[in-house]
């Protein structure tokens, strides 16, 4: 049960970088969408997954 | 996208990293920061809590357990601190404690911060400084404002709900990395549930007497200056409350609820033979209706908000903010009423007596808290942990 819940605690972790590297994906290549006001949005919405895929907060 | 885009694009991503690497200053800082304590010459042990159930082992839930032991036969009492790292006042006292205890019959064991990883993680959104600091005669000691419940990078994700074990009662989501919602834990549970387990196994164990749970609570929360017993504590606490008012301050008993599970006073009562005994003192800091965030606030307590709430009978403690609700006051009164009750235990049940004194409420109104904790530097280093 212990293992299990560190595995899925884990995951957290992976998933919150992978959004994270979705993110810095579409800040770069998007079709639509492509004012500096959205670059902001994503710029600034990859810090809160970046910080806890580091471990940080 | 043009490469003009792309320009644009990464100077974004490099501000924003920027800021996250500048705006979590505090957060790492106060995550990697360890208290310092000079434990008194009659500490007998500091054992880790994984001592009593592995399975926290290699955890920062793994909090060090002081043990004062007098070799002289009588009662045991477990002084657990720490467990809402959001109420400061609670570890200070319990450092006291550790830095000038006299045991001399039984044992006293000390727990100063039950919950670790909450004291690593901060209510920094909430505007909360993260430290605080003791002006003491040889410079200042510094303190971690912690949270109130587990941090997430230790307990992640959170259930929809909390489910209470055993006794399957539901609670909001974040109580299930709270630590005094999760006793009696269980082996298996979650790291939160998991360190209640080990807390409730030492009590076990050790076959502690007594087991004091310290914290703090807002002036606007009825349950506010006083004991909360369990069934089997009533006697001890109604006399201990009743020469605390008639000869140091304001002190109530409340009995806890048989419907409210998960907190020490209700489960370690239930599922030990522990007295179970909570106390509770005023932090304005805490309170939603406050001014600034600050460390004055912490230490002082003074607050023009709390004033006006107290003149509107909002509050559920007498206040004034001439007087505030000092740091002094809080650790003088988790101090007094700790030796109290344990002094009461050894009127009720002789042969639980534990003779333990350190610094009295009169005292430490008197001198200030920073008078009775000691310099690390000028300490035998064999005196000196971190926490």
């Amino acid at each position: 049960m212990i293992l299990v819940q560190v595995v899925i605690h884990q995951v957290y972790f992976v998933l919150s970088a992978v959004v994270a590297v979705l993110l810095a994906t579409r800040l770069f290549r998007r079709k639509t969408r492509r004012g500096w006001a959205y670059d902001v949005v994503y710029a600034y919405t990859i810090i809160p997954f970046l910080l806890r895929a580091l471990h940080v907060k | 996208m043009t490469s003009a885009e792309r320009v644009r694009g990464a100077g974004l991503l490099a501000a924003a990293l920027a800021l996250a690497a500048v705006g979590t200053g505090d957060i790492r800082a106060l995550r990697a920061f360890e208290e310092t304590v000079v434990v008194s010459e009659g500490l007998t042990s500091r054992v880790p809590l994984s001592r009593y159930f592995d399975g926290i082992a290699g955890t920062r839930m793994d909090a060090p357990v002081y043990l004062f032991d007098s070799g002289v036969p009588g009662g045991s009492v477990l002084i657990l601190a720490g467990t809402h790292a959001y109420e400061p006042a609670s570890a200070v006292m319990a450092y006291v404690v550790l830095e000038n205890a006299r045991v001399t019959q039984g044992r006293v064991f000390v727990i100063p911060r039950g919950n670790m990883s909450a004291s690593s993680l901060g209510m920094l959104g909430n505007a909360y400084p993260p430290f605080f600091h003791v002006q003491t005669p040889w410079g200042h000691q510094k303190y971690r404002i912690g949270d109130r419940e587990t941090n997430p990078l230790e307990q992640w994700p959170d259930p929809f709900t909390f489910v209470h074990y055993p006794t399957r009662q539901v609670m909001a989501y974040q109580d299930s990395r709270n630590l005094n919602r999760a006793f009696p834990g269980r082996p298996d549970g979650n790291l939160t549930e998991r360190t209640a387990f080990a807390i409730t196994e030492l009590v076990r164990r050790e076959k502690i007497d007594m087991t004091i749970d310290v914290h703090e609570a807002s002036l606007g929360y009825p349950v506010v200056s006083t004991y909360v017993c369990h069934q089997r504590a009533e006697d001890m606490c109604m006399m201990a409350s009743m020469v605390l008012s008639a000869e140091q301050f304001p002190m109530k008993t409340e009995t806890s609820p048989r419907t409210l599970r998960g907190l020490t006073h209700r489960e370690i009562g239930d599922f030990t033979d522990s007295f179970a005994v909570l106390m509770e003192t005023p932090e304005p800091f805490i309170d939603k209706f406050v001014g600034p965030m600050t460390e004055e606030l912490m230490l002082t307590g003074r607050d023009e908000f709390m004033q006006t709430a107290a003149d509107r009978g909002l509050l559920y403690t007498d206040y004034s903010a001439k007087t505030g609700a000092s740091l002094e006051y809080r650790v003088g009164r988790h101090l007094a009423g700790a030796a109290e009750v344990i002094k009461q235990m050894g009127e009720f049940y002789p042969a639980k007596a534990v003779r333990a004194t350190w610094p009295t409420y009169a005292e430490v109104m008197a001198r200030g808290v920073g008078y009775f904790l000691h310099d690390p530097k000028a300490a035998d280093g064999k005196r000196v942990f971190t926490n």
